[in-house]
């Protein structure tokens, strides 16, 4: 090539805009190996234990509220006509957009070659399956009979009915129990060489066991590898379409209705978007104290967060476009119905729900435009509570305010929620705590084969590929 | 790419005449249109000022991405997207001024002797009024100035100057840009075409123009950087990951457009309230039935499966055939949203359409490259060129010269 | 070890990615067929420095995913429409509209099904056993270490040419791997 080709000269990019290193301090591979697998490795330290009892009291909280509703029936829940959805829907959505950010940093950003996923890939796959079972619980309850949920699936009965596929519940069934399961496979993949790390340090003999078993003899082999990356793209590839369908079927769950506020064409990437912006909301939550804790300041650095503000700021505005479209469109269609609706979203009884949506999704990330903000970690944590709080009202306002007040005012009403929806859905949190707080302590909570990739040391061609740079130039506490 | 370095460079000279035979042979035909039958002339002019339009929209927004995501590999060709965009204003905006002036021999909503007893137009007072028209239109131009000559203005300045100040200009209008490029695409796509039928509604119109709009820019950049490349402008500076990565965006684009477009019709459909049905039932009386059709599978399976590949998406004659074919089912689908107000019961490729299409493109030519031939083709002094040209990989020291391979390789060696 | 026990085959330890993609290109070009490199990551360009084919996983998952789509559709179109009709809020019986959502999901479900087990066979994994995992060294090539290994196996084999060919790769240690 060179021979054909003019020279020019390429400037230098100025100091301020340099691209930063994605692991800091110029790190070796093993030290990645050390930091990452370490952490799963030693006594189990005791701040561990100290948020371990606590998730898992909530998850027995959450497994009596659970018998308690399955004994009693619906009825303990808040729901009543007209709201005849409540917080089981709700949170549902709500745990099932919180795990979409997972898959989007998982596939997606690989696919768009973002080679700073490496850092939060695992952890943020982790949380997305946890979050996926969270959502689970509750389509499967609201049924009332949940001893007839396998009606659900096309098993042949002895009444030979089959479900029947014109019902956007169906659909679900379909969407969520796929992207549980692929989400799963996705992860476990990824998981396999790094359980061979695992393996290959193990001391103890249920360790070498274990992870000996779940890295199928995992040798890191050039030949394995290159079939491996090729199934991690195809899975990648199928992924991201994936995900965009599970929350576009849980819109259209809504939108395939003739209701106000449901009903409208753009519900689809709306709420892809908005799960996005969720999920990264929970992500920084649970990455930023992390980092702190495992003294991770090197793998997940100011960069991964910065551009994790970044996303949510451009999830949060996608948001906000279509929040202002469906009020334009409700004035431009010229429907009272429509119309009455948005009005009273933004007016009735229900008007605080509605100014924190707009408040938490739309206006606050808005800070997020300032370097200021997205490099002060109190703020961005701050900044993602607040995102996770918006994204909850926001399925509030769509399913409470869209059922309170339908087209007949004789039949309007007022829904307030009762303790068991409140203290199940407190106990969900003790499900998803507990499982992540295991996940941290037994697997790696970075993908390590994945970062030892992106260090410039890796590749072949670049200076530092040539020269290995020995170890730790200095650790910072 | 590499394969083809050895080549001579394209020359293209012999064609240079074809913008402006295009734009002679179809101003003739346009303005014999016009006297013959204005209002097909008016509804022809519309539909190929949408086509047009998209290129315009297109490019600008993958201006303004490029910046927001601070991408490298985008650099050696934002130029064209650059130059592309900053067709909006003027030329676009020339080519507005008949649809301005026919505006009533095309939309119904203007033609309506008592507005307010149309209740579906009642409401949208007072935007739709000849008022609320002209001011909508005339604030989508002016920001449509405001961003691409800025983004274009802040760009060419940083071939002379260099440094960082352009690239945190750029940063600042992409982001307000890109907010205000929203807003006012969803107002154009609503104004211009969904105002066909004002009495229809959908949330999702603007997404769906635009991400019409961006497949058919990605198809167009292709080809002119794969035309650049061959004539030696480009070679420089592509690699042939840039190649791939249109290739992919074009493919990502094919999956969202179908994406967007499904979810509108099938919303539609299940809920099948007349009010919104309508809009379907027209475009699926007579042969629009079957232009659906081709959108479908024109639209969605051929490119889908054509774009499948990862090595085809480098294959030239190949890709030229695959973006030839976007531009053709972009104006099929501009074409299933316009014409049928006019033709109702069928499709019909009228000579107006193919002369008025025609003049437009011989003018966006002529501009473009105009505009093209004047200014450095690459950002020569971006701050990214160098990691777009792949510095560290397989850059020989001739071409990246000493210095920055060095200063790398002491970079990388500093605590 | 044991003097009785089968050689394997023999191994050279690389430092850096550098030098081994080089290693790999050299024993390429010296026409082995039975070995292969292992690396704590993938190394960018080790196919092409090792001749390896594109991948067949792809094939595996278009496999899936048609297989998913194909199922999905007859699925619901026979038990909608066929075996218990039903008329559903005036909606046709069967119709490709609806039944896309959950055919599109089970394409994607048998996709990922195809990838992941197609990676599988085509490994020959899970294995329980592997003669390398014995080899003390060896264990650190999910550390930081790179590896060569050309088996015995191999009809180019030869034991001191072989070892000739890897030494002038400049790798700093090579030893023989027991069966």
């Amino acid at each position: 090539m060179a021979a054909n080709v003019t020279p020019i000269t390429v400037p230098e990019p100025p100091r301020e805009l340099r691209r930063i290193p994605l692991v800091s301090n110029y790190h070796s591979f093993g030290w990645i190996s050390d930091r990452v697998a370490g952490l799963t490795e030693g006594k189990t330290p005791v701040w561990w234990w100290i948020l371990f009892v606590p998730s898992v009291s909530l998850l027995g909280l959450l497994l009596f509220m659970l018998s308690y509703q399955i004994s009693t029936g619906v009825g303990v829940w808040g729901n009543m006509h007209p709201v005849m959805w409540g917080w089981d829907i709700i949170n549902f959505v709500w745990w099932i957009g919180i795990g979409h950010a997972g898959t989007l940093i998982s596939a997606i950003l690989f696919l768009l070659r973002q080679k700073w996923r490496t850092a939060v890939n695992r952890a943020a796959e982790a949380m997305t399956i946890f979050a996926v079972m969270c959502a689970g619980i509750y389509p499967a309850l609201h049924v009332g009979r949940m001893w007839y949920d396998w009606w659900l699936f096309p098993i042949p009965n002895t009444y030979t009915m089959w479900p029947q596929f014109r019902s956007p519940l169906m659909w679900d069934v379909f969407a969520v129990s796929t992207y549980f399961t692929v989400s799963l496979l996705f992860w476990y993949m990824g998981l396999i060489p790094d359980l061979a790390v695992l393996r290959d340090r193990s001391k103890t003999k249920v360790r070498q066991f274990m992870y000996g078993l779940f890295s199928l003899g995992w040798t890191g082999s050039n030949r394995h590898w290159s079939n491996y990356e090729k199934a991690y793209l195809l899975l990648a590839g199928l992924s991201t379409p994936l995900v965009l369908s599970v929350h576009s079927i849980v819109s259209l769950d809504f939108a395939v209705s003739q209701l106000p506020g449901w009903h409208t064409t753009i519900f689809p990437p709306y709420f892809v978007a908005g799960a996005i912006f969720s999920g990264f909301g929970m992500v920084l939550t649970l990455l930023i104290p992390i980092r702190s804790i495992f003294k991770l300041q090197d793998l997940i650095t100011m960069r991964h967060i910065d551009i994790m503000c970044k996303v949510t700021l451009a999830t949060g505005t996608i948001v906000g476009y279509a929040y202002a479209m469906e009020f334009f469109i409700a004035w431009y269609s010229g429907n009272p119905s429509e119309r009455f609706h948005f009005i009273n979203r933004a007016l009735g009884p229900y008007w605080w729900g509605w100014m924190l949506m707009v408040g938490c999704n739309v206006v606050v990330p808005q800070l997020f435009w300032f370097k200021w903000f997205r490099q002060n970690l109190v703020a961005v944590f701050i900044l993602s509570i607040v995102v996770n709080v918006g994204m909850w009202f926001e399925r509030f306002v769509i399913i409470v305010i869209g059922l309170h007040r339908d087209f007949l005012p004789s039949s309007w009403g007022y829904f307030s929620p009762s303790i068991v929806d409140m203290l199940t859905y407190l106990g969900t949190f003790g499900l998803f705590f507990t499982m992540f707080l295991l996940f941290l302590r037994f697997l790696p909570m970075i993908a390590i084969s994945e970062v030892k990739g992106v260090i410039p040391q890796a590749d072949p061609h670049h200076p530092m590929g040539g020269a290995k740079v020995h170890d730790v130039i200095h650790e910072k506490e | 790419m590499k394969s083809q370095a050895s080549h001579s460079p394209l020359d293209l000279s012999k064609y240079r005449k074809v913008p402006a035979i295009l734009m002679a042979v179809g101003g003739i035909l346009a303005g014999l249109g016009f006297l013959v039958n204005p209002q097909q002339f008016a509804f022809s002019w519309l539909l190929a000022f949408m086509f047009f339009l998209s290129l315009g929209l297109g490019a600008l927004f993958l201006v303004m991405v490029h910046h927001l995501f601070d991408a490298a590999w985008s650099v050696p060709i934002r130029r064209i997207s650059e130059q592309l965009s900053t067709i909006l204003f003027p030329t676009m905006a020339l080519l507005f001024i008949p649809i301005a002036l026919l505006a009533p021999t095309v939309y119904p909503w203007m033609r309506e002797v008592h507005p307010e007893l149309d209740h579906a137009l009642h409401a949208k007072h007072p935007l739709f009024t000849m008022q609320g028209f002209y001011i909508a239109s005339a604030a989508c131009f002016l920001i449509w100035w405001w961003l691409s000559s800025n983004l274009r203005g802040w760009s060419l300045k940083q071939d002379t100057t260099g440094g960082a100040l352009p690239t945190y200009k750029l940063r600042f209008y992409s982001c307000v840009g890109i907010v205000l490029f929203a807003v006012s695409l969803s107002l154009g796509a609503v104004m211009w075409m969904k105002a066909l039928m004002h009495e229809w509604f959908s949330t999702m119109y603007g997404v769906y123009y635009f991400a019409g709009s961006v497949w058919m820019t990605l198809a167009t950049v292709y080809v002119i950087t794969m035309i650049l490349d061959r004539q030696k402008v480009l070679s420089a500076v592509i690699h042939a990951n840039q190649y791939y990565y249109i290739g992919s965006l074009l493919f990502a684009f094919t999956v969202f457009y179908s994406y967007i477009t499904f979810s509108q019709y099938f919303i539609i459909w299940n809920a099948n309230l007349p009010e919104e049905t309508f809009w379907y039932l027209a475009r699926e009386k007579g042969t629009w039935f079957y232009v659906g059709l081709v959108i479908i599978f024109g639209h969605f399976f051929i490119p889908f499966l054509g774009l499948l590949r990862i090595d085809l998406k480098s294959v030239f004659p190949y890709m030229l055939g695959v973006c030839i074919w976007a531009w053709l089912m972009h104006f099929v689908d501009m074409s299933f949203n316009i014409m049928p107000i006019l033709h109702p019961d069928g499709f019909v490729l009228h000579w107006m359409d193919l002369g008025c299409w025609a003049f437009m493109a011989g003018v966006v030519a002529t501009v473009f490259i105009r505009k093209f031939a004047a200014h450095p083709p690459y950002p020569l002094k971006d701050p990214r060129l160098s990691e777009a040209m792949g510095l560290y990989h397989d850059m020989p020291d001739s071409l990246a010269g000493e210095h920055v391979s060095h200063e790398a390789g002491r970079q990388g060696g500093k605590s | 070890m044991n003097s009785s026990s089968k050689s394997y085959g023999i191994i050279a330890r690389f430092n850096n990615t550098a030098s081994l993609l080089h290693a790999a290109e050299k024993v390429r070009d010296a026409g082995f067929r039975k070995w292969d490199v292992f690396t704590p990551f993938p190394v960018h360009g080790m196919d092409q420095a090792m001749g390896l084919k594109n991948s067949k996983v792809g094939w595996f998952t278009f496999v899936g995913g048609v297989t998913g789509y194909t199922t999905g559709m007859l699925m619901i179109w026979w038990m909608n429409a066929i075996d218990y009709p039903l008329v559903i809020g005036g909606k046709p019986m069967f119709s490709p509209f609806f039944a896309f959502p959950p055919s599109y999901e089970l394409t994607i479900l048998f996709g990922a099904f195809g990838s992941l087990f197609g990676m599988m066979f085509l490994n020959r994994l899970p294995r329980l056993h592997h003669p390398l995992l014995k080899h003390g060294q060896f264990a650190q090539v999910t550390h930081d270490a790179f590896f060569i290994v050309i088996e015995c196996s191999d009809p180019k084999y030869s034991e001191t040419e072989t070892r000739k060919l890897l030494e002038q790769t400049g790798t700093p240690h090579i030893e023989m791997v027991e069966e």
